[in-house]
């Protein structure tokens, strides 16, 4: 009995803890009305996900005794310091200095009041009790849905496994989808967009993500060589149907995706947790900008002036300037490999991440070559017969070319000799190489390759912002990368896609969330790799290495004892 | 890498080429250093005086390091995991140790006679201390401990996360700006041993952390505690087996680490004055290669590598004639060096293969 009570106080505590940190970290004042719902909301989820296990265990009563429990502590607690901060507010003392976000409107945004009201303490009892009524009901309705969700999973079991029908659903969804964004709205030059916008560009996403799910539900065979044509013809059409705004942020997910695809050679196929890699996003992105706007980098227009070149424009277009991007992003990945190559794991994500780090120092503080922070501007657009592609919409098809080249050659190697000499040295080196596998050549080989890719992509970007600067290759860039590669499905094509949609694509639909983009991600890669660390969309073998081996051991263990 | 397993002579032979070049490289990159420095003490002849602050600055630099170094070490002996968050561990402690700061000075504690605010300063480093300690059990307990028995990058990821979730909640939790140590009049000062200015913080914070390093070894070496660290360390099964409680050890672990790191926040603090959301990240990838040249899993190695780290530092961009902003390069450059040379460390014995 007692042990029943003493779970739902640790909920309740657990829950508080959550709430308080989304009160600190400004939530409700950002949803400002409907905040009591959301808080609510959050609270019914994490009830119910932790009473889950026991809703199989215990009748609903003890189960909804626990919520009850929960919600009482939680909310008494929440009640008691959001009252604090009202009070401390209403007598005029200054929290925000000391806690960024704890401002009258955050704090009225739990009472359903209006500011001002917050501010001069004029609040009722009643106000007081109104979060944590708010909590408790939340709870509440977590523990009734354990109980339900548990009565129906058990009516269900024993049940048929996926129907046929669903399988054709997945394949539909995604034309339906795409048609959904074409009856929506002819293609109108606005940037920032309204609701309407955001929801076209919300249901783009969900096409191409949806398409990725299709391709896995198809059968093997001519089924699915019918449906990705008939994707990707779709997918072409995307650029043409979609506004400005809303082709900029799909070409910025697909260059991403290009990225991605590059270090998915190095992490998911190699496995070598490379954290410096946008180093060569960065490598590809100055080549670029050194090859197409000299004039902007002071050593190179003074080299220039000196053997009597014209200074004022590009030395070589963007398409001639593809190859020595790659070939020169190629041999930084050569050159910053060879040094880690006997390194492992842990060991060599440290020091790649030393390396994204210097070559970020040295953009920085070699000010003569790459123009310091004050960075290189006026970087030409990719042109084609005299006509600019330079917008939005070109940009986009670019990168959806390169997308589809990268991820042809991708395919490709992932199924060769070298593939699987990645694979075998992701799964055991020292067994790798007693069967014949050449560590330093493969290794070698993954770093040129994926530093390759990345090179590619950066020279899109740098061509897409025209004007770069030290600051757009962080280390933000590497964990962004990491992390959809990651969200994905490591060693995924469809995984990569799905990964930069999701990082990459979401949060600018999420408008308003933005500084809470990064708190979410990293929320995110912790919860994903302790639930489904094989990612979304696993590649297969991913999936059996996590899961199938390790599952069957334990039925297998449990059924002999 | 393993004698045991047969490999085929023919990439035996280019596994040496390929090693022999990376070694051929990193001479390079030593003799180049070494003919930098020797031009460039002959081109521009610093006072001793300038070299003899330098060190001390040095010295204090890498009795924090080393403080956090630790944390990176104990961890690692016991769950052969980089605990990637740990940097951020410290900063949290930065910042509870802040909070304990602003209250002794609305109290007057800081104004007051010497012993009271001695007194007040202890408080504040313990409270740092408590912070991290907190910090460093939740993780463990919510990033760590569900993927013990995960492939190897997992729990790394999961670190990544843990680290970044840190970060930015600091920052959105209490704002852009840096949070301002005030350091108390009786320690703004400082006194001077012949012509070299000596600060008390840093007096303070060297004298602090080799105590604290004096307590950990003391606990480790002298303790049932520490001998079951030590145990789970070894062979963490036999070690169950033998009737250690595993799960108690290595939150015990990450108690000591984090405490340890929770202090160095602290001196941290008063050291640059400031602490602020990524305070934590530098130095903690610093302190991290501290551990590995010491030899990781190491204990004296750890305070070995960050005392040679700091020194490194502070006296290697003006012994090299570079930029003060490179010094960043210098630690990392010294990591790929000495992982070249000595993967397993300047004091560490060769590690088994698990551990590499």
């Amino acid at each position: 009995m007692t042990e029943r009570h003493s779970r739902g106080i640790r909920i309740g505590l657990i829950g508080f803890g959550g709430l308080a940190y989304l009160t600190l970290i400004g939530l409700p004042g950002r949803l400002e009305a409907s905040a009591p719902i959301v808080m609510a909301v959050v609270a019914a989820i994490g009830v119910g996900l932790a009473l889950r296990s026991d809703a199989q265990r215990h009748p609903p009563a003890v189960v909804l005794r626990q919520a009850l429990i929960a919600g009482v502590i939680g909310g008494t607690f929440i009640a008691i310091l959001v009252g604090v901060f009202a009070a401390l507010l209403g007598s005029g003392v200054r929290i925000q200095p000391v806690l960024d976000k704890i401002t009258p409107p955050n704090v009225a945004a739990w009472y359903g009041r209006p500011t001002p009201a917050v501010a001069r303490g004029q609040l009722a009892a009643f106000d007081f009790l109104r979060p944590a009524l708010v909590v408790l009901l939340g709870s509440l309705a977590g523990g009734a849905v354990a109980v339900v969700a548990h009565r129906a999973v058990a009516a269900r079991s024993g049940g048929a496994r996926v129907p046929a029908q669903t399988r054709w659903i997945v394949i539909a969804l995604p034309f339906v989808l795409l048609l959904a964004v074409i009856v929506l709205g002819q293609p109108a030059v606005t940037i920032g967009g309204s609701n309407k916008g955001t929801l076209r560009l919300l249901l783009a996403m969900l096409a191409v993500a949806a398409g990725l799910f299709a391709v896995r539900a198809a059968r093997l065979g001519r089924e699915r060589r019918v449906i990705s044509v008939a994707l990707l013809a779709g997918l072409v059409t995307l650029p043409f149907l979609l506004d400005q705004f809303q082709n900029a942020v799909m070409g910025i997910v697909f260059i991403f995706v290009m990225m991605g695809l590059g270090l998915n050679i190095v992490v998911g196929y190699a496995g070598l947790l490379d954290l410096g890699y946008v180093a060569f996003f960065a490598i590809g992105a100055y080549a670029y900008a050194f090859l197409s706007a000299p004039f902007s980098s002071p050593w190179f227009s003074q080299q220039l002036s000196a053997l009597g070149l014209p200074a004022d424009q590009p030395l070589l277009s963007f398409w001639q300037s593809i190859p020595i991007v790659m070939i020169l992003a190629a041999v930084g990945g050569i050159l910053l490999g060879t040094p880690v190559l006997r390194l492992r794991g842990d060991y060599l994500a440290i020091v790649t991440l030393g390396f994204g780090e210097i070559i970020r120092l040295f953009m920085l503080n070699l000010a003569d070559l790459t123009n310091g922070p004050r960075g290189l501007l006026n970087l030409a657009p990719p042109t084609l017969f005299g006509y600019n592609l330079g917008n939005p919409r070109d940009i986009f098809i670019l990168a959806l070319l390169g997308t589809a080249a990268i991820a042809f050659v991708a395919f490709r190697l992932e199924r060769s000799r070298i593939g699987r000499a990645w694979v075998a040295i992701r799964e055991d080196e020292d067994a790798a190489q007693a069967m014949g596998v050449d560590l330093a050549r493969i290794k070698l080989m993954a770093f040129a390759i994926g530093a390759t890719f990345a090179g590619m992509a950066g020279q899109l970007y740098a061509a897409r912002q025209v004007n770069i600067f030290p600051d757009n290759f962080s280390l933000f860039v590497s964990i962004d990368a990491l992390a959809l590669i990651i969200v994905g499905g490591m060693g995924s094509i469809p995984g990569v896609v799905l990964g930069a949609i999701t990082l990459k694509g979401l949060p600018e639909v999420l408008r308003g969330v933005d500084e809470y983009r990064i708190v979410l991600f990293a929320a995110l890669l912790v919860v994903m790799m302790i639930a489904r660390p094989e990612g979304l969309l696993p590649s297969e073998r991913r999936r059996l290495e996590l899961h199938g081996e390790s599952d069957a051991t334990t039925e297998q263990i449990a059924e002999a004892a | 890498m393993s004698q045991s397993l047969v490999v085929a002579p023919s990439l035996q032979r280019r596994a040496q080429t390929t090693r022999w070049i990376a070694r051929a490289i990193a001479l390079l990159i030593c003799a180049l250093v070494i003919a930098r420095a020797v031009a460039v003490s002959l081109a521009e002849s610093y006072p001793l005086t300038f070299w003899a602050s330098q060190l001390v600055n040095g010295l204090v630099l890498g009795g924090v390091y080393a403080l956090v170094a630790l944390g990176y070490t104990l961890v690692y002996g016991i769950l052969l995991m980089i605990n990637f968050a740990h940097g951020e561990v410290m900063m949290v402690g930065g910042v509870a140790g802040f909070f304990a700061l602003q209250l002794a000075q609305a109290l007057g504690w800081m104004r007051g006679p010497a012993g009271l605010v001695a007194v007040a300063l202890l408080v504040v480093m313990g409270v740092g201390m408590i912070g991290a300690m907190l910090t460093g059990v939740t993780l463990e307990r919510i990033a760590y401990r569900p993927l013990r028995n995960a492939p190897r990058l997992v729990p790394l990821i999961s670190a990544i996360g843990a680290s970044l979730f840190l970060q930015y909640s600091v920052l959105l939790v209490f704002g852009v700006s840096p949070l301002v140590y005030q350091r108390p009049a009786l320690i703004s000062g400082g006194f001077r041993v012949g012509p070299v200015f000596i600060p008390y913080t840093g007096l303070i914070i060297f004298v602090t952390s080799l105590a604290l390093m004096g307590a950990l070894f003391v606990i480790v070496q002298r303790t049932r505690l520490g001998r079951a660290m030590r145990a789970v360390a070894a062979d963490r099964d036999t070690a169950a087996l033998m009737g250690v409680d595993v799960n108690q050890i290595i939150t015990f672990t990450f108690l000591l680490g984090s405490a340890l790191a929770g202090a160095a926040g602290v001196m941290l603090g008063f050291h640059n004055s400031v602490i602020k959301f990524n305070s934590g990240f530098i130095p903690g990838l610093k302190a991290f290669t501290a551990a590995v040249m010491g030899g990781i899993g190491n204990i004296p190695g750890a305070m070995v590598g960050a005392l040679v780290l700091g020194i490194a530092e502070s006296i290697g961009p003006s012994a090299l004639g570079i930029p003060a902003e490179y010094k960043d390069i210098i630690a990392f450059v010294l990591l790929v060096l000495v992982l070249i040379f000595r993967p397993q460390g300047l004091l560490g014995e060769a590690l088994a293969e698990k551990k590499v």
